[in-house]
C-alpha cells in the first residue's frame, strides 16, 4: 500500500516536472517603480512600458513610427478628414474572456474624455490641442465612428502615443463600482500578475491573445507572448543592475549605462541591442536673456561648438550629430535635416565683436541626474572658451532644472527631451509663445503658423516641405542647438532570443523567448 | 523611571512639531513641482496647474500645513502624491525592512567591535593594537556603496553564492530571506565596526588607567576577569551613547545600502520621494525618523543606569 502511494506520488511528480520546467520567466530591469496601471493618467515612461504590455489601442506605432491598425482591422477616413471609422478585428478577447465590441471602445474613450480621469492626452482631443472629438458612435458591435471638429494630421498619432497609454481599450471591470481604477483588463499579450511595490511587477501570459499575423512591428504586428511571465525587477542603481545582469539575476536591461557598453561588448554571455532613440539632446538658449536675446551671440556659441566631436565624446561614439529636432529615425529626416552648424571660431569671434560681447559671463544650468547633461555642459564650456565665450555652469537636481525649464528661468542649459513620434510634435515641444508658455524656446509667430499647418494637412509631401522650411528657420534663429538623439543600449543574456531595441525607447517583451 | 520617561516624551513634542514645520516649509522652498515632474517636459502650464489642484497643492501653505498636521495628530499622514498609497502603512512596511537590517547589523557590530576595542586597549601600542586600529581605520574610511558593490561583485557575480538583487520577506521564505540580507548586513557590520571599535578602545584605555583596575589586579584577579567584570561595565557606557547615535542614524534609513542592494527600505523611500517631490511621503518619513531618534535616545538614556550605577534615571 505504502509502495503504491509512493509510486503514485512519484508519477505525479514526474508529470508535474515538465510543466514546471516549461514555466519561463523573463526578468527585466526597471530603474524605478511604475506609478499606476491606469493607461496614460498617473504615468511615466516605465508605467507606459508595463501598461502597453496589457492594453492595446485601436491603432499603434509601427517600427518606423508610422501608424498601423491594432485592435482595428481597418481605419477609413472621410474626404473632409472629420470622420474616422474603425472596424474592429474579430475574435479579440479581453483578459476576462469577454469579446471586444464597439461598446467597450466607447466606454474606455468616454472615460478618457472625462476631465476627472486626468488623462494626459485629453487636451489633444477636447479642442485645446489638435482637435476635439465631437461624437463617438457605435453603429454596430464591430464599428466605431469618431467625429472630430477640425481635421488633424495628428489624430491617429495622438491616439497611438505611448504616453497616452496608447489610448488602450480596457474592459469596464477594470474599474471599481465607484468608477475608480482597479486593474487593467485589456486585450494585450500579457495580463496583470503581482505588483510588489518598489520590488517587482509581474505580468503573466494571456493564453487567449488574438495576435495579428506576421512579425512584431513596433507596438503592433504579431505580439504573441513567448514567455509565461515577465517580471520587471526594480533596480534603481545602474551598478547594481550591472551586477544583476552579469550574475544572471536578471535576463535583460533595456538601457544600460553608456560607460558599461565596452565591457559588456567584450563578454561572451551578454549581447547588446543598441539603437539611436528618438529622445533629443540639445543646448537651449533663453532668447529673452539680456545677452542671448542677440541672435549673433547665440550664433557665435553655436559656431564655437564642434558638435560632431562633442556628440561622439558624450555618447562614447554610439551616436552621431543630428542638427534637427526631427529624430534621425523618422521617415521625415532627410538631407535638409542633416544640415547643421560647422565649427568656425573666426566667424564666431567676428559675430561676438559685432554684438559688442566683452567676455561677460553667461550662466548655464546642468544636473547630475543625467550624465549626458553634465557632460554636455563641461564640453560646451570648454569649446566655447576657445572662441572667447565665458560660460559658467551651476549643477542642480533634476526637479529644479525641470522647474526652471518650465518657468524659462535660465540663460542656457543642455537639456534632454523625451521622444516625440511625429515631426509636428517634435517642433511643437520647442516652439510656441513664451508669454503663455515660458518653457518654449522658439517664439516666432511665422513658425507657429507653419507648425499649425503641418498639424492639419495630411499631404505627406506638403508636410515634408514645411519641416524642411522649419529646420532652416531654426538654424537661422538659433533658439537652440540640437545635438543628437540619445543612444539606448540594451544588454541581455545569451539565453534571451528575439529581443529588439526600438528607437522610441520602449522595450517590448512579446516575441521574446528565453532558453 | 516612568516619570522620567513621560517627561522626556512630553519634551519631545515641540521637537517633533519643529521637525514637521521645518520639513513642510523646506520642501516647498526648494524648487521643483511634483505635478511638473509627473507630467514631464511636454505639459502645458494649465495641465500642471490642474494636476496641482487635484493633488491638493493649490491651497495656501498655512492651510495645507494645518490640514496635514491636524490629520497627522490622528495618525493619518496623508497619501503619496505619486502612487496614492496611504503614507503611514507605507512607512511602517519600509521601516520593517530597514529595522531588520539595522538591528541585526548593529547587534553583530557591537558583539565584534567591543571585544576588539577592549583587546586593542589591553594590548595598547603592541602589534595586536596596531592591527585592530588599522582595521578599524580602514573600515571607517571605506564608503559603504563601494564596499557593498565589492561584496556584490565577489559573492554575487564571481562566486554566485548569494543573490544580487531583491528582497524576500521572512514571512514568505526564511531561507531565501536570509540569503538576500546577508550581504547588506555584512556591509553594514563592516562599516559600523570602525567607529564602535575605536570608541570601545578609547573608553577602555581610560578605564584601565583608573586606580580600581590596579586594585583589582593587585587582588590577583586574572586579566580576563579584570576586563570583563571591572573594565567592561564602565567602558561600555560611552560606547552605548555612540550605539544610540548610530542606531538613530541608521534606523532613519540606510539609503545607500538599500539602493545598492535594491532593498525596499525607509531610506530609499525617502530619497525617491525627495526626487519626486512627494511632499506627504517626505514629511511623513521625516516625522517618523525624528520620532525614532527621540525613542532611541530615550532608550539609551534609560539603559545607562544598568551599566553605570552612578547615573540615575531620575
Amino acid at each position: 500500500m505504502i509502495l503504491r502511494r509512493a509510486a503514485l506520488a512519484l508519477c505525479g511528480l514526474l508529470l508535474a516536472l515538465p510543466a514546471a520546467a516549461q514555466e519561463a520567466t523573463l526578468r527585466a530591469r526597471m530603474n524605478a517603480d511604475i506609478r499606476s496601471t491606469d493607461p496614460g493618467t498617473n504615468r511615466d515612461a516605465n508605467t507606459d512600458t508595463v501598461v502597453l504590455h496589457m492594453v492595446e489601442g485601436l491603432v499603434a506605432f509601427r517600427e518606423d513610427t508610422s501608424i498601423g491598425p491594432l485592435l482595428a482591422e481597418r481605419v477609413d477616413t472621410s474626404e473632409d478628414g472629420l470622420t474616422y471609422t474603425f472596424t474592429l478585428r474579430e475574435g479579440v478577447r479581453f483578459h476576462n474572456g469577454a469579446v471586444l465590441t464597439s461598446a467597450d471602445v466607447k466606454f474606455a474613450w468616454d472615460r478618457y474624455l472625462r476631465r476627472e480621469t486626468n488623462w494626459r492626452c485629453l487636451p489633444e482631443f477636447d479642442g485645446r490641442g489638435a482637435t476635439r472629438v465631437a461624437a463617438i458612435e457605435t453603429p454596430d458591435p464591430r464599428t466605431v465612428v469618431f467625429r472630430i471638429e477640425r481635421p488633424s494630421a495628428l489624430f491617429l498619432t495622438n491616439m497611438a502615443r505611448p504616453d497616452c497609454g496608447g489610448s488602450g481599450i480596457y474592459h469596464r471591470d477594470s474599474l471599481n463600482a465607484d468608477g475608480s481604477w482597479r486593474a487593467p483588463i485589456g486585450t494585450g499579450p500579457f495580463r496583470m500578475g503581482e505588483w510588489r511595490r518598489n520590488q517587482f511587477i509581474e505580468l503573466t501570459r494571456f493564453p487567449g491573445y488574438a495576435a495579428l499575423p506576421g512579425q512584431p512591428d513596433g507596438h503592433t504586428g504579431n505580439k504573441t507572448a513567448l514567455v509565461d511571465r515577465v517580471r520587471w525587477i526594480i533596480i534603481p542603481d545602474s551598478a547594481a543592475a550591472k551586477a544583476a545582469l552579469l550574475s544572471g539575476a536578471i535576463d535583460i536591461d533595456h538601457d544600460i549605462a553608456s560607460q558599461d557598453v565596452q565591457e559588456m561588448r567584450a563578454r561572451s554571455d551578454i549581447r547588446l541591442a543598441p539603437v539611436q532613440s528618438m529622445g533629443m539632446a540639445g543646448l537651449l538658449f533663453q532668447t529673452n536673456d539680456p545677452l542671448l536675446r542677440d541672435v549673433r551671440i547665440r550664433r557665435a556659441i553655436a559656431l564655437s561648438l564642434d558638435a560632431p566631436e562633442l556628440v561622439r565624446a558624450v555618447s562614447d561614439g554610439l551616436v552621431t550629430y543630428n542638427p534637427s529636432v526631427i529624430p534621425s529615425a523618422s521617415p521625415f529626416h532627410g538631407a535638409v535635416q542633416r544640415e547643421g552648424y560647422t565649427r568656425d571660431i573666426p566667424e564666431a569671434q567676428r559675430l561676438l565683436r559685432q554684438a559688442g560681447y566683452r567676455g561677460q559671463t553667461i550662466r548655464m544650468l546642468a544636473t547630475r541626474r543625467y550624465n549626458a547633461i553634465l557632460d554636455m555642459a563641461v564640453l560646451i564650456q570648454a569649446q566655447a572658451a576657445e572662441a572667447g565665450i565665458t560660460l559658467e555652469f551651476e549643477v542642480i537636481d533634476w526637479a529644479t532644472q525641470l522647474d526652471r525649464y518650465t518657468r524659462g528661468d535660465y540663460a542656457m542649459m543642455p537639456f534632454l527631451y523625451s521622444a516625440r513620434l511625429d515631426p509636428s510634435l517634435s517642433y511643437e515641444m520647442v516652439s510656441g509663445p513664451k508669454a503663455s508658455q515660458p518653457r518654449k524656446v522658439w517664439d516666432n509667430p511665422e513658425v507657429e503658423a507653419l507648425l499649425r499647418e503641418s498639424m492639419v494637412t495630411r499631404d505627406t509631401g506638403r508636410r515634408q516641405a514645411i519641416f524642411d522650411q522649419l529646420h532652416r528657420r531654426m538654424l537661422a534663429d538659433v533658439p537652440m542647438v540640437v545635438l543628437y538623439n540619445d543612444a539606448a543600449v540594451g544588454a541581455y543574456r545569451t539565453n534571451v532570443q528575439g529581443y529588439r531595441a526600438w528607437s522610441t525607447g520602449q522595450p517590448r517583451y512579446w516575441g521574446v523567448r528565453i532558453n | 523611571m516612568i516619570g522620567y520617561a513621560a517627561r522626556r516624551l512630553v519634551a519631545a513634542i515641540p521637537t517633533l512639531l519643529l521637525v514637521a514645520a521645518s520639513v513642510f516649509l523646506l520642501m516647498r522652498l526648494i524648487p521643483g513641482d511634483p505635478a511638473q515632474l509627473m507630467l514631464g517636459d511636454a505639459a502645458t502650464p494649465e495641465e500642471v496647474e490642474a494636476l496641482r489642484r487635484s493633488m491638493g497643492l493649490g491651497e495656501a501653505l498655512p492651510l495645507q500645513f494645518a490640514h496635514w498636521a491636524g490629520a497627522a495628530l490622528t495618525g493619518d499622514l496623508g497619501r503619496s502624491i505619486t502612487n496614492g498609497l496611504p503614507v503611514l502603512p507605507l512607512i511602517l512596511e519600509r521601516f520593517g525592512v530597514t529595522a531588520l537590517i539595522v538591528l541585526v547589523a548593529v547587534g553583530l557590530a557591537v558583539l565584534i567591535a567591543v571585544p576588539l576595542g577592549m583587546l586593542a586597549a589591553w594590548k595598547q601600542n603592541r602589534p595586536a593594537d596596531l592591527a585592530v586600529v588599522g582595521f578599524a581605520t580602514l573600515m571607517l574610511s571605506i564608503p559603504s556603496f563601494w564596499l557593498g558593490l565589492i561584496l556584490l561583485l565577489v559573492f554575487g557575480v564571481w562566486l554566485r553564492w548569494l543573490p544580487v538583487v531583491g528582497f524576500v520577506p521572512f514571512s514568505e521564505d526564511i531561507g531565501a530571506a536570509l540569503a538576500y540580507v546577508v550581504l547588506p548586513i555584512t556591509t553594514l557590520v563592516l562599516i559600523e565596526i570602525g567607529a564602535l571599535t575605536r570608541m570601545a578602545r578609547a573608553a577602555t584605555i581610560d578605564v584601565l588607567r583608573l586606580d580600581y583596575i590596579s586594585h583589582a589586579r593587585a587582588k590577583g584577579l586574572s586579566e580576563f576577569t579584570v576586563l570583563r567584570r571591572h573594565a567592561l561595565p564602565n567602558a561600555f557606557a560611552p560606547t552605548l551613547t555612540l550605539i544610540g547615535l548610530v542606531l538613530g542614524n541608521l534606523l532613519g534609513g540606510i539609503a545607500v545600502i538599500e539602493t545598492v542592494f535594491t532593498l525596499p527600505g525607509l531610506g530609499r523611500l525617502l530619497v525617491e520621494a525627495i526626487f519626486q517631490r512627494d511632499y506627504p511621503v517626505v514629511q511623513g518619513v521625516m516625522l517618523f525618523v525624528a520620532a525614532i531618534y527621540v525613542a532611541v535616545n530615550l532608550f539609551v538614556d534609560l539603559a545607562y543606569p544598568v551599566f553605570d550605577p552612578r547615573v540615575t534615571a531620575e
